[in-house]
């Protein structure tokens, strides 16, 4: 959803939600944390189960024990929203060998 | 970028830190400074001087200690720096080792300044494994 209000219309907010391939390991968590300092005018929040994490925490990040065929939901609101919830989900889809 | 430097009494502890964190905050500046001069476990003084030097890009550098004299040391070092040029620089972490290493090199790989990289290395206090 876009909030439309003229005083937020800078601000949007985006929802995804993913099917993992694989765990959510440590990898994939550091480049999903590496991802939202750089986008910090961003708020990026992940939730699986019960859990929820800042994904500027990749210790965060990595204790929500989000593990293969579970689903993460990634919550981003900011200027660039889509394109930042677009590369947190890449990330989350991607394989990969180990790690 | 902020530097981190990992302090441990082992140098085998502190260089299979220094690999992890790479692996896991890809980029980032990661030294570490463990054991003796000669090898033997300790903790020197000149060894953390040096991964100090080598880690400072100049957007200051994270000390991350394991325990005991490791703390000490850099207590000891920090004590000797320039208050008003590299002391500014130079902060040490109250962090668990590894987690601490692990969310500072993230931050620091993600561009956040060194109060920022300090902050997350101390978050990791309070985060839960399960």
């Amino acid at each position: 959803m876009s909030a439309n209000s003229e005083a937020w219309n800078a601000i949007d907010v985006v929802v995804r939600v993913v099917v993992l391939p694989k765990h959510l390991h440590a990898r994939p968590a550091g480049q999903i944390a590496q991802l939202a300092a750089r986008h910090q005018p961003n708020a990026v929040e992940l939730a699986a189960g019960e859990r929820r994490a800042n994904a500027r925490s990749v210790l965060a990040v990595m204790g929500l024990g989000a593990v293969s065929g579970s689903e993460v939901r990634v919550e981003v609101a900011g200027p660039d929203a889509a394109t930042v919830a677009d590369e947190v989900v890449e990330i989350l889809l991607s394989p990969e060998i180990d790690g | 970028m902020v530097g981190i430097v990992l302090i441990s009494h082992s140098s085998g502890l502190a260089a299979g830190a220094a690999e992890l964190v790479g692996q896991i905050a890809a980029g980032a500046r990661v030294v570490p400074a463990g054991g003796t001069d000669d090898g033997r476990l300790g903790t020197s003084t000149e060894l953390i001087a040096a991964a100090i030097a080598a880690a400072d890009t100049g957007d200051g550098v994270l000390l991350v200690p394991d325990m005991g004299s490791s703390v000490l040391s850099a207590l000891a070092l920090l004590a000797d720096l320039d208050p008003e040029s590299s002391g500014k620089r130079v902060r040490l972490a109250d962090a668990p080792f590894v987690e601490g290493a692990v969310a500072a090199a993230v931050a620091a790989s993600g561009g956040l300044d060194l109060t920022a990289v300090a902050t997350a290395a101390e978050e990791a206090r309070d985060v839960r494994k399960l």
